[in-house]
């Protein structure tokens, strides 16, 4: 073994601190850690491409998504229908800050703050605007990582709307295809955002 | 076990956890030294610190949040000014009694059986990392990415109440109204996600290779 310090030539593995040389990667390839198995880097196919136009259509379906009414119920003549926000305006009416505000971070702030970061982002790449703030930005963009759920939303939706099918009858309105939509073009991304590809451009643009 | 596999903390090296970038470690100075990121500033450690008390302390939290969770009505259902509550359990016999078997287990699986399996998981890892005991990392390893990536699905109850209250809102025909349940629940989810964050996956590995050394000093 003989492992030189020289640290551009390393990478370690986020899991089990493994370390290893740099791969050289074609778009589209990705290394595994042959020690625990999780991903070590993956070079992904036209990263700030797709990000930017996914990202981009994100941001112009989240009006609808989240102001669309999702469904509406009937019973005995009375309709009454709901959207993502309304959800969240009953539970403050209802006096329920916390999950209010709870359910306003997991399922409408951060899934949008997401979406204007992977933008920005994007955007910078794209047409050459790359700024030292950047490197706070970026990192300050992986805090939100863990704490998007519009995936666990869509299956309350859909447990929901089987609860309801019940004993009234339910409609579904133009919310609930905005905000699948939306779901989609916030998944996609974000999988599409290449970060070791981000950090190294970045890296060699501004760290000395 | 694989020793030849070298790993960052040895070769004095430390790995920033937000922009993977890997960073000289003062000599010295340990796993509870902060270093600074050469690439993105960011201040971070070798070694998540006291992982395993952090760990514990948010698992025991969830723990006790989790009892209320399930004592108190999450849902109070209102048909013509008739309230009938409903807790977690009483919930999912309600759609096992209307015949909606596969709503049910998802469901169960979301509001009980995750917590608990992570709660449980948790305290394991924790046990098995402090002790060395029948440590397998490789295993162990991939069972702690199952309990981090099952850890959002759970707030899926949280989500369906607020769902219902919002669109059953038909005055005095019927109505839906969230109970006190919702909140010990909504803390349960969060309490274990923290802990899944806290503790760092590395550990396993770390403390495998402390035993396998001492080992082989015993030997000789």
């Amino acid at each position: 073994m003989n492992i030189t310090k020289n640290n551009k030539q390393l990478i370690a593995c986020p899991q089990c601190d493994a370390l290893y040389d740099t791969p050289i990667l074609k778009q589209g390839q990705s290394v595994k850690c042959t020690r625990c198995g999780s991903v070590l880097a993956e070079r992904k196919i036209d990263s700030i491409k797709r990000s930017f136009y996914w990202s981009l259509a994100g941001i112009m379906l989240s009006a609808p998504a989240i102001l669309l009414p999702i469904m509406g119920v009937t019973l005995v003549g009375q309709y009454h229908h709901a959207s993502l926000l309304d959800c969240i305006l009953a539970l403050i009416d209802r006096g329920f800050f916390m999950i209010a505000t709870l359910v306003f971070l997991f399922t409408l702030a951060v899934p949008f703050v997401r979406l204007l970061g992977a933008f920005y982002i994007t955007y910078s790449f794209k047409f050459n605007r790359l700024k030292p703030s950047l490197l706070h930005f970026f990192r300050a963009f992986h805090h939100l990582d863990n704490w998007a759920m519009l995936n666990v939303f869509m299956l309350g939706i859909v447990v929901s709307m089987y609860k309801l099918l019940d004993d009234t009858e339910l409609s579904v309105n133009m919310g609930l295809l905005a905000f699948i939509l939306w779901l989609i073009c916030s998944t996609m991304a974000s999988s599409a955002l290449d970060q070791d590809y981000i950090w190294q451009e970045l890296e060699n643009e501004f760290v000395d | 076990m694989n020793l030849s596999i070298k790993t960052a903390q040895e070769s004095g090296l430390a790995l920033c956890p937000k922009c993977h970038k890997l960073n000289d470690m003062d000599l010295g100075a340990g796993n509870s030294a902060r270093i600074q990121c050469i690439r993105c500033q960011g201040m971070f450690y070798a070694r998540k610190p006291h992982s395993l008390q952090y760990t514990l302390a948010w698992n025991i939290a969830a723990l006790i949040a989790f009892i209320p969770a399930n004592l108190y009505p999450i849902m109070i259902v209102y048909s013509m000014g008739i309230g009938e509550p409903n807790t977690i359990l009483s919930g999912i016999g309600e759609f096992i009694d209307y015949g909606l078997y596969p709503i049910a287990v998802i469901i169960f699986t979301a509001s009980i059986i995750v917590p608990l399996l992570k709660i449980t998981g948790l305290f394991l890892l924790v046990y098995r990392v402090h002790t060395g005991v029948r440590l397998r990392p490789d295993k162990h390893s991939k069972f702690y990415h199952v309990l981090e990536f099952l850890g959002p699905w759970s707030m899926l109850d949280v989500f369906v109440v607020a769902l219902l209250v919002a669109v059953v809102e038909l005055g005095f025909v019927t109505s839906v109204a969230a109970g006190p349940a919702i909140n010990y629940f909504t803390l349960t989810v969060i309490f274990t996600m923290i802990a899944a964050n806290s503790f760092d996956p590395r550990l396993l590995w770390d403390k495998k290779q402390g035993c396998e050394n001492a080992k082989e000093e015993n030997d000789y």
